[in-house]
């Protein structure tokens, strides 16, 4: 079996084994003990849109594991009859995420997130303003760095590159209707070749993003990310239908590529014309 | 607050320490490690030298050395080989420039290397490989790109 199929596995009977975390959860419902970020917020029900972040934190010393899924069959190749035969690309190949985060101390998140293109990338984000305690929006510091081929963890004649990425996550939420997002994220060295042979080395993008709440626990999300500088491919965009039950939130989504890591996404989308099938599960273990 | 700043600056510092990571030149250009885009590299690394894998340097046959006829005009040894190249039409394909500044698609030494469909003879260097690597590739297009220097 392959490594990343096995982490799933694990993940996956880690995740189901722990049932009294989500009805715990359910009990507390709005009522918080003594942190607040333990409490749901209607709002912003997960960390991430579909590949960008949010500015919901983790609470202190409790954490949260996402699978990220992306289907790499086009969902407009061939007609209808060819869809319907490879299940809506379920049949292909894909790319695959498992990421999970932890609450350092209340506002401070890290986190992992390792794709099965062996890319690892380490994050972390530090919540600088919260909407309605402090300031009209959210704030998140947002610093991550990345690297291809296991971080050059594979052997010492692995070739790797390193991807840091500096930015800030603005979010203001929309009572408990959803919330909008805009990140200005700034990625050094997201071009793989190196700089005497290329134009640009950096890209700067901004990533933007919505989610409504249309149902008391369903949303839709949408999320875009233009980008300057270093940008092959398109600009990769992405909608989304989710639901969140207890601790999960399952969601259903459509790319045009396969980015879940700031730097893949630096890296755009495949093409305007191709549209992937996907799904993000997270857990949260509080 | 000080909490806040520092550990902000934590992660600035941290992510500032690891900007500039870039990738090095030397391990896309296999095996000529020093080959840069520039004029110069170029003529050394490639034309007048083999490498160690094998592949032939250009001027076993592309000199007018011992008085030579260099094949297809084309005189790649140093001293000469800039005025042969650049803006200079192909004799294979007069269309084409052997380097067209600026252009390495529309640059005929390029579809001689890579071996494209439509070139004249045979790929580049003569004897089925073997033939420069990507890295190497990606090296002598990007110095075309930057205006194909005497430098």
């Amino acid at each position: 079996m392959k490594p990343t199929r096995l982490l799933i596995l694990l993940f996956s009977v880690v995740a189901l084994a722990l049932p009294q975390i989500a009805a715990a959860q359910n009990n507390r419902a709005a009522s918080s003990d003594d942190d607040p970020d333990r409490d749901i917020n209607l709002s912003q029900p997960d960390f991430t849109l579909v590949a960008l972040p949010t500015t919901l934190r983790v609470p202190r010393f409790r954490s949260a594991f996402r699978v990220t899924h992306r289907f790499t069959r086009p969902l407009g190749q061939g007609d209808f009859g060819d869809l319907a035969g490879d299940l809506f690309g379920i049949d292909s190949g894909a790319a695959i995420g498992l990421e999970y985060r932890f609450g350092l101390m209340r506002g401070l998140q890290v986190g992992i997130h390792r794709t099965n293109d062996r890319t690892i990338e380490l994050f972390t984000h530090y919540s600088l303003l919260q909407q309605g305690t402090k300031g009209p929006v959210g704030l998140d510091g947002i610093a991550s760095i990345e690297g291809t081929n296991n971080m050059g963890l594979s052997g010492p004649d692995s070739t790797h590159s390193y991807t840091p990425v500096l930015g800030v996550a603005v979010s203001r939420e929309l009572g408990k209707y959803g919330a909008v997002y805009v990140e200005p994220m700034w990625v050094n060295n997201s071009n793989p070749l190196p700089s005497e042979i290329a134009d640009d080395n950096d890209t700067f993008m901004t990533g933007i993003g919505l989610r409504l709440r249309v149902r008391p626990s369903v949303y839709v999300v949408g999320e875009y990310t233009p980008r300057a500088g270093y940008k092959p491919g398109v600009n990769q965009g992405s909608f989304a239908i989710e639901k969140r039950l207890g601790g999960h939130v399952f969601q259903m989504n459509f790319s045009n590529g396969f980015g879940t890591t700031l730097g893949q996404v630096a890296r755009g989308g495949t093409s305007n014309d191709d549209w992937y099938l996907g799904f993000n599960i997270s857990r949260k273990f509080y | 607050m000080h909490i806040r700043f520092m550990v902000l600056a934590a992660a600035a510092v941290a992510a500032v320490a690891v900007a500039g990571c870039d990738e090095k030149l030397s391990d896309l250009t296999g095996p000529t490690p020093s080959l840069q885009p520039t004029f110069s590299s170029i003529q050394h690394e490639i034309f007048d030298t083999t490498d160690p894998s094998g592949r032939l340097a250009c001027i076993n046959c592309h000199t007018n050395a011992g008085g030579r006829i260099p094949p297809a005009g084309l005189n790649l040894a140093s001293g000469a080989s800039y005025t042969s190249l650049v803006g200079a039409s192909s004799t294979e394909k007069p269309g084409l420039m052997r380097v067209n500044p600026g252009d390495p698609e529309n640059s005929y030494i390029i579809h001689k290397l890579e071996g494209r469909a439509g070139i004249i003879g045979v790929r580049m260097p003569r004897g089925n490989g073997p033939f420069l690597t990507e890295g190497q590739m990606l090296v002598i297009k990007r110095w075309i790109e930057l205006g194909a220097k005497n430098d």
